[in-house]
């Protein structure tokens, strides 16, 4: 067993030094990589010899397994920013944006099995309580087999914050930030703020109430003004700072200045109370904890700008 | 001859890794963390010394938590003087198994030579106490374990809920406190995991 | 953000104290009439949690009766489904245990009920639940907001008597509510309402509809239609007809019959009327204040009433909005059917005598 396992990591490390190669983007993942495993081994042959320390030895023994980075191929839309009015907030409040890239479509069922190969602490029997509730890939039959039926490129659910959070940084990327997938999200097919259009909340109204739409293929519907896909039509998606959404349920007692979310009371502090849809994302935002796995729930990453 | 380098050096160090790990086999049994464990974290943080740590370096010990920005002038100070009534509500052989941690959510500003002046100011310098800050991505990893909510409204100003949480020597989650809080229910939960854990 | 927390802490200091205050003066009443009020809250619920059987409409769970005050669970799962509106119209339903209204909670005051809100693992949208026989934050929607798949419970004591709507309380929440998210709970005073004959459940609510661009025949909630207060249907328990044809409401001439009926909205106010019967008794908005001989009651957006009367006389009787476009347009219209022997002294038709 151990040596199949380390075979196995031979193989990985070698594909990463193949990432060297191709001169994989993020460079800083590369030389961080291996000077992890510098650091992580030269600690190993110290404490080896510590014998007597057996606390010490614990904590060696607890080192949670290092990360290998995936090959992420999906396409990236650089979004140039700016100044745009968040959702909750004062009616005057403006919040920059700053120029980032943006995966053009969800992550995939497909790319997922690939993170879960190489990184066998995230699969489904290997990944610790703390990072998931009980229903982590629940519909995958085993640890490397996506569900039956299941189309390998529609969109991942199922999954935790930490492990998209995990997933994105193994991507050299990161989770998308809530402002800046708000602002995205402000666009329709031909303008990049369609947010004043009369059937803009409605049409994606229309998407968020069909059920069982996080079945279907990335990229089968038409993009926004920018190139991004599926924005709506398929699934909810985690965001880096969603529990920046300070309107738990007890906010009617006013204890959170962003006043409550449900009944009348959340109206007084949303800047559009027409725009349902964002009510809706929002009030998704609100329910979920970081290790919370949902079936309609999935994620796609960002990037700064170089 | 980058690529030959770092290919030896993996080389190098896997035969190095394959040699120990029958060695560790003997002791898995001895030393699983627990699977819920907050030292699962694989984060790095600096506390108030500039000193690198791992979550886990925390272990041993029972710890109760809060997370808080130094510049803070209205909620943190009443966390903080909780704090500090926890501390002088537990007995003195008690103290001695407990970390009381404040964990900044503004990393930016919070600074370790920040936080230690922070300490010193509030006679907060010594044993039991310990700030850490990390970066912001691990921040916001670390208030998803307490469910914390936070969010930064201008560069000094974070809005965020009010959680006092008391994790086991083990980094399991015993208890949290929530809004307003209540000092001895939080000091009765320590003492009875201290009974637990020593 | 950091003011506020003061504010909270301070408003908090300040609730407790007034609390405090109001908990005394309310005693130093008690001696005089309202001794039933202040007590429900110092009655201890006894025994183990049972669970409790809850119904769909139009059907009522049995009286409390006689029995002391118990602790009790209460299941719920939030669910959307598909369903049918009207005639052959398919219109997707937000529901509490499957129905529209949801099921009918009973209990008695005192109580001790466990609420535990499961949301359907297939749900798109979290949901919580606001009963409004609930005293505490939300009416149990600032601790129930539920991801789908996911669960959440509370506790509450039922201290006042009365018939109270519950509903979903997540945002936007016209939406969860004009999909159909309400039902009733009645808290039973001690010693439980007079027995009656007969007991059904009718909750009116207004419904928006518009064709679903992604399904075909499929009708879904029409956000604009809602905001105009123009709804397409205003019915009974969520369905045209759901009170009519083999749905009618039965009973004998000589019984005594009750009626919950809530109002879910989400906008209208109900002119709830039975066409050929005076309402004997009529506990105002579902209070405790009880008139005498009505008509038409009225029954606000998110309030119940529980009207009583005793039919005389057989023949069919129509339960009305008798904001009459409502019934006559929109849907709002059921049968009660009353089978027995006539009573002429009471009613009888006059033949024509010109024919002769």
């Amino acid at each position: 067993m151990p040596t199949q396992k380390f075979t196995l990591q031979i193989k990985l490390l070698l594909q990463n030094s193949l990432l060297v190669v191709e001169k994989y983007k993020c460079r800083r993942f590369v030389i961080i990589v291996p000077i992890c495993f510098l650091l992580f081994f030269i600690e190993s042959c110290i404490k080896e010899e510590n014998t007597e320390h057996k606390s010490e030895k614990t904590q060696f023994l607890n080192v949670p397994d290092s990360l290998y980075l995936i090959k992420a191929n999906v396409k990236m839309v650089y979004i140039k920013g700016g100044n745009y009015k968040p959702f909750f907030g004062s009616n005057t409040a403006t919040v920059n944006v700053k120029p980032f890239l943006i995966d053009e479509r969800p992550v995939t069922n497909k790319e997922f099995l690939e993170f879960v190969k190489i990184n066998p602490q995230w699969r489904k029997s290997k990944i610790k309580k703390i990072f998931t509730d009980n229903t982590y890939l629940r519909d995958w039959p085993s640890d490397l087999e996506l569900p039956k039926n299941a189309k390998p490129d529609a969109p991942i659910c199922f999954v935790s914050w930490y492990a998209a959070n995990t997933f994105a940084k193994c991507a050299g990327k990161r989770l998308v930030t809530l402002d800046e997938w708000e602002f995205v999200a402000m666009a329709d097919a031909d303008t990049f703020n369609a947010r004043n259009k009369p059937s803009y909340s409605n049409k994606i109204v229309d998407l968020y109430l069909q059920k069982e739409r996080q079945y279907n293929s990335v990229k089968q519907t038409a993009p926004n003004y920018w190139g991004v896909y599926n924005m709506f039509d398929l699934i909810w998606e985690w965001t880096d700072d969603f529990n920046s959404v300070l309107t738990t349920g007890d906010s009617r007692t006013g204890k959170y200045d962003d006043k409550n979310l449900f009944c009348a009371g959340s109206a007084t502090s949303a800047t559009d109370v027409m725009n349902y849809a964002a009510f809706m994302r929002f009030g998704m935002r609100s329910s979920i904890k970081a290790n919370y796995t949902i079936s309609n729930l999935g994620f796609r990453c960002a990037k700064d700008t170089l | 001859m980058k690529l030959i380098i770092y290919t030896a050096l993996f080389f190098f160090l896997f035969s190095y890794s394959c040699n120990q790990h029958d060695k560790h086999d003997e002791k898995d049994e001895l030393v699983e963390l627990p699977s819920n464990s907050i030292f699962n974290l694989n984060s790095k943080w600096q506390n108030q010394d500039g000193k690198e740590i791992y979550l886990r370096n925390l272990q041993g010990k029972v710890l109760v938590v809060v997370m808080i920005y130094t510049s803070c002038k209205t909620a943190c100070p009443i966390l903080i003087s909780k704090m500090k009534n926890i501390a002088s509500k537990l007995n003195k052989d008690d103290i001695n198994n407990v970390s009381l941690v404040l964990v900044s959510i503004d990393p930016e500003t919070d600074t370790p030579e920040h936080l230690k002046e922070f300490s010193i100011n509030n006679a907060m310098d010594k044993n039991p106490w310990i700030f850490l800050r990390s970066n912001e991505n691990a921040t916001q990893e670390f208030a998803n374990i307490l469910a914390m909510k936070y969010k930064k409204i201008s560069p000094l100003d974070f809005s965020h809920s009010n959680i006092i949480t008391v994790f086991n020597s083990k980094g399991q989650l015993v208890t949290q406190e929530e809004g307003d809080i209540n000092v001895d229910n939080i000091v009765e939960k320590v003492s009875n995991t201290i009974l637990k854990d020593f | 953000m950091t003011t506020t927390r003061i504010n909270f802490l301070a408003t908090i200091t300040i609730a407790t104290v007034m609390l405090s205050c109001s908990t005394n003066s309310t005693k130093a009443d008690a001696s005089n009439s309202t001794a039933n009020i202040t007590s429900a809250a110092d009655i201890v619920a006894e025994g183990n949690p049972e669970a409790l059987q809850v119904t769909g409409a139009p059907n009522v769970p049995a009286p409390i009766g006689n029995r002391g005050a118990k602790k009790l669970i209460v299941n719920l799962e939030t669910s959307e489904i598909e369903g049918i509106i009207a005639d052959s119209i398919h219109y997707t339903f937000w529901t509490f245990n499957g129905t529209v209204p949801g099921s009918f909670i009973r209990v008695r005051e005192g109580d001790e009920i466990t609420l535990n809100l499961k949301n359907a693992a297939n749900s798109v949208m979290p949901h919580n639940i606001d009963l409004h026989a609930v005293t505490g934050p939300g009416g149990g929607a600032a601790v129930t907001t539920s991801a789908p798949g996911k669960e959440s419970s509370f506790t509450f004591k039922a201290i006042n008597p009365g018939l109270y709507v519950y509903h979903c309380a997540a945002p936007p929440v016209p939406m969860h509510i004009g999909n159909g998210m309400y039902g009733l709970i009645l808290v039973e005073p001690a010693g439980g309402l007079k027995p009656v004959d007969k007991e059904f459940y009718i909750m009116q609510g207004d419904f928006y509809t518009k064709a679903s661009t992604i399904k075909k025949g499929l009708m879904e909630f029409n956000n604009d239609k809602a905001v105009a207060e123009e709804p397409d249907y205003v019915l009974f328990n969520g369905k045209k007809g759901s009170l009519l044809g083999a749905n009618k409401l039965e009973a004998k001439v000589g019984e005594t019959i009750r009626l919950f009926v809530g109002n879910g909205g989400p906008n209208l106010t109900s002119s709830f009327h039975v066409i050929g019967e005076i309402f004997d008794n009529v506990y105002i908005e579902g209070g405790s204040t009880v008139s005498h001989n009505i008509q038409t009651t009225m029954i606000p957006a998110g309030g119940a009433t529980i009207v009583e009367f005793k039919v005389d006389v057989p023949g069919e009787y129509v339960l009305v909005d008798h904001s009459l476009s409502r019934a006559f347009n929109k849907g709002c219209i059921g049968k009660l059917k009353v089978s027995g022997n006539a009573n002429p002294k009471i009613y009888s038709s006059n033949k024509t005598a010109a024919a002769e």
